[in-house]
């Protein structure tokens, strides 16, 4: 027995608002997804971080309620109301007791088309934004290493801006950067509306129709991402934390967007790569050397190909020791390809586990706006135990050869003690330094030029 | 619903829901750093750590790959109170995942090379989670300082030297005693028929002897009589303050009261501690707060993290005034009935999902004495006043009754991006 997509709706606003209704009566919770198109990717190259606060002030101040007021009534009735950013969308999510689902819709609409936007919210969340980078900087330095990562790798390309901006930009963004974001990237045919779980959907079609579609479009086309370039060399970033226990290091290189055609094949080859506990990179780095508490790897895919990337981290004094041994994990994966038994144990694996993420109504108005967003259709699920059936060696071989790097052409990005561990990234590549103090995320990028717009 | 005792004293307790092809199975082990002595501290956690490498039946790693291929996933975590071994698999791999469950109960091999592989693997979990984490070394030294005579001093993770320093027999030791069925409750929610459910766990688990029931732990925590404080200085950008209150244990009857109060004074934008120091004063850029529900009394803690170049004494402060204030006035009725709400939101939320289910039956039944209580809670929300929330917060929210840590950056900031 598999997932199928339940029943829903699907409905076009004439302004062009796709408004998605999936009734599903598990629990007295109706849920919200809307997601904008967008996203980091439309921010000013200078100041990355300006579509992120946006998002962060749709709740700060909207309609007739300034910010106390709209947290006051969210979360009185129990509800809750978050927006943030990604790198090609602004995602506005929400989740509240079946009883106040006109509320809901009634907030949500004051968010996206009344939003205050107010100067000194944004002083004080830009402010807050800036000290929470610092604080995690002290607290989880591989949280942050993927935003290293990125930048590092993708350069100027918007792949490469932190969507949560960095000390720098923050600092920078102001209000006109704020406004025009909202005049420019907001507008009906950007909004991709998913109302799920306990609705009266009658009801919710009738008020989102009566709030939305008004909403004039937006007079800014999308633009069009370039696809990035792959990194040709090995180079090397070195983060200086000093003092630090352990080295934390993230691999990768561009691999592939999200209509790309192997993806169950994909799935199956990360998933005995990095993306299980007995995957061969968590083999090598944990259960047989005892180097590190985990190993990982995964795909970003987006419009255009986002990035593999591999990451774990190990004893100061051991980074030369586990580096060496993920990049051979990697060759090896190229070299030594999977076999049937491995290919059948990944398939039964990734079958059984992925109705879990398919279980509530906030995961289905995850997933439908996903698959609305790139255009996917239902048999991006539905299909998806039939492709996974179908996965033999050859395509394996395939997608290994297409989506992951060799071990000689990748970036290569290190938070630890530069004292102590500079010896050990000798012979890897030309080596970037900088401080995790540093007030940007980018030390120089890997492709040289290549990937300016 | 169904329960069952085995003939060797193991409970069982499975909630079916067909809505996903799935099942949830969480082993509770009645076992943490609670139960642990000066010198071996760490060993609830690293036992756990154990449970996946090796029985007599399979060799050390066959856990992991037998599941996976069967489509199953698996983990588990380590607290003061209890271990917990948590496993979601298609139901097809019910039959398995018990035989490998009971096996590990029933005949952990414990070789030499593993245990000396995953010391490592700990000592690397502890850099990532204390060592190299401001938050989780403040808060160690905060848990150390807190209690005297009752074991919840001991950091779950293990002291360092600890680590290194476990010998074979006490893990034989604590195996013998703290794995015995007698010992464990199993919750199982999602795509089972309950009656063949109990029937397999019999099957696989009955047969494994009951032993003799853990010493229990009698160490109580004397009164604290006065603030104690500790002071950490490291290299970091961002100061920290956290107080950590003594506070009643899970089965307290108070228990509900407490949640709301903690809700009141951290949850959302719109708490208490959160608008008056984040949004209003801009002392704090981020509050929290956690009760560590266990099975003696332990520690309400709230956490602050500060802007960089703060000072954590004016933080403090403002805290203590806002606390002081809740302790004598309590809430307004609005603020309880946000609290309500979002206890009952957060309280459909678990139970949209299996893995929920299966969480929400064992914390009930292991810390709550049966799991048929997780269905008053709704009502035992209902009942708390504006009142009881006053008292227990005056009782609880007594300067006197508190550690505070405070961490503080080791370098001005010009001086660390300089180096």
């Amino acid at each position: 027995m598999t997932v199928r997509v339940p029943e829903y709706e699907r409905l076009s606003l004439g302004n062009g608002v796709a408004l998605v209704l999936m009734p599903r009566r598990d629990v007295p919770l109706v849920t919200f997804n809307a997601v904008l198109r967008g996203g980091g990717s439309c921010d000013p190259a200078s100041r990355p971080g300006v579509a992120s606060l946006v998002a962060g002030l749709l709740e700060k101040g909207a309609g007739e309620r300034d910010a106390y007021a709209f947290a006051d009534v969210v979360e009185g009735v129990g509800g809750s109301f978050g927006a943030g950013a990604g790198a090609e969308t602004i995602n506005v999510r929400g989740q509240f007791l079946a009883r106040d689902q006109q509320l809901m819709l009634e907030l949500l609409a004051d968010a996206l088309l009344r939003p205050l936007l107010q100067e000194e919210e944004l002083q004080e969340l830009a402010a807050r934004q800036v000290e929470l980078i610092k604080a995690a900087k002290g607290s989880d330095p591989a949280e942050l290493i993927g935003t290293y990562g990125r930048a590092f790798l993708f350069g100027q390309h918007p792949y490469g801006w932190p969507v949560f901006g960095s000390e720098a930009s923050l600092t920078a963004i102001d209000r006109e950067d704020v406004r025009r974001y909202y005049d420019g990237q907001f507008g009906a045919e950007r909004l991709i509306l998913v109302l799920a779980g306990d609705i009266d959907a009658d009801l919710l079609a009738r008020m989102a129709a009566e709030s939305f579609s008004r909403w004039p479009r937006t007079c800014t086309p999308l633009p069009v991402l370039a696809r990035p370039r792959p990194l040709r060399e090995r180079r090397v970033l070195l983060v200086d934390f000093p003092e630090s226990a352990q080295t934390y290091f993230w691999i990768g290189n561009v691999g592939v967007d999200k209509r790309y055609p192997r993806r169950a094949a994909l799935d199956l080859v990360n998933t005995l790569f990095g993306g299980r506990f007995t995957s061969l990179l968590n083999t090598e780095l944990r259960i047989r050397s005892g180097l590190s508490y985990g190993a990982r790897s995964s795909f970003a895919r987006g419009s255009v190909p986002g990035e593999f990337s591999l990451r774990s981290f190990a004893q100061t004094g051991n980074t030369g020791r586990a580096l060496e041994l993920a990049l051979r994990t990697l060759d090896r994966l190229r070299s030594d390809g999977v076999t049937r038994e491995m290919l059948d144990s990944a398939r039964a694996y990734t079958l059984g586990q992925y109705p879990l993420g398919l279980e509530t109504a906030a995961d289905w108005a995850a997933m439908l706006a996903e698959i609305e967003l790139y255009g996917l259709g239902r048999g991006y699920i539905d299909d998806y135990p039939a492709q996974l059936a179908a996965v033999g060696v050859a395509e394996a071989q395939a997608v290994i050869e297409e989506a992951f790097p060799r071990a000689d052409s990748v970036a290569i990005v290190t938070i630890g003690d530069a004292a102590r561990i500079e010896g050990a990234l000798e012979g890897y590549g030309l080596v970037s330094h900088m401080a995790l103090t540093d007030p940007e995320f980018s030390g120089g990028w890997a492709s040289g030029d290549e990937n300016r717009p | 619903m169904r329960d069952a005792t085995l003939a060797n004293g193991m409970r069982i307790i499975v909630w079916p829901v067909h809505d996903i092809p799935n099942v949830a199975l969480y082993n509770w082990v009645r076992a943490g750093s609670r139960n642990e002595a000066p010198g071996a501290t760490g060993l609830a956690h690293f036992f756990e750590h154990m449970m996946f490498n090796g029985t007599s039946h399979h060799p050390p790693g066959h856990f992991d790959r037998l599941m996976e291929a069967e489509g199953g996933a698996n983990n588990a975590f380590t607290t003061d109170d209890v271990t917990v071994y948590q496993d979601w698999f298609p139901a097809s791999g019910l039959e398995l995942v018990l035989d490998l469950e009971s096996d590990r109960v029933a005949r952990l091999a414990f070789t030499p090379e593993v245990i000396e592989s995953e010391r490592g693997v700990v000592a690397s979990e502890r850099r990532l989670r204390v060592e190299d984490n401001s938050h989780g070394l403040l808060a160690e030294q905060v848990q150390a300082s807190a209690f005297v005579a009752h074991p919840y001093r001991f950091p779950t993770i293990g002291w360092p030297a600890d680590i290194e320093s476990w010998r074979l027999e006490d893990l034989q030791a604590f195996y013998r005693t703290y794995y015995a069925p007698n010992n464990l409750t199993l919750t199982l929610a999602g795509d089972v028929d309950p009656e063949r459910a109990i029937a397999s766990v019999r099957r696989f688990f009955e047969s494994i002897p009951a032993q003799a029931p853990p010493p229990p732990v009698r160490a109580v925590e004397p009164e604290q009589v006065c603030e104690r404080r500790v002071s950490i200085r490291r290299k970091a950008q961002t100061p920290l303050l956290q107080c950590a209150y003594k506070a009643p244990r899970a089965a307290d009857p108070r228990a509900p009261a407490v949640s709301l109060l903690l809700s009141a004074l951290v949850e959302g934008d719109a708490s208490r501690l959160h608008r008056a120091l984040v949004e209003d004063r801009q002392l704090a850029i981020e509050v929290s707060g956690h009760w560590q529900e266990g099975f003696d009394p332990g520690l309400l803690w709230l956490s602050l993290t500060l802007p960089e170049g703060a000072d954590p004494e004016e933080a403090r402060r403002a805290l203590d005034a806002e606390l002081a204030a809740v302790a004598a006035d309590g809430v307004t009725e609005a603020e309880l009935e946000r609290a309500r709400n979002l206890a009952t939101v957060g309280l459909w939320k678990k139970l949209a999902t299996i893995d929920g289910k299966a969480q929400m039956l064992g914390e009930y039944e292991v810390f709550h004495g049966h799991w048929s209580r997780l269905f008053d809670a709704p009502a035992r929300i209902a009942e708390v006043s504006t009142e009881e929330l006053r008292a227990v917060a005056e009782e609880i929210l007594d300067p006197r009754r508190r550690t505070v840590g405070v961490l503080v950056p080791s370098s001005p900031p010009s001086a660390s991006t300089a180096s």
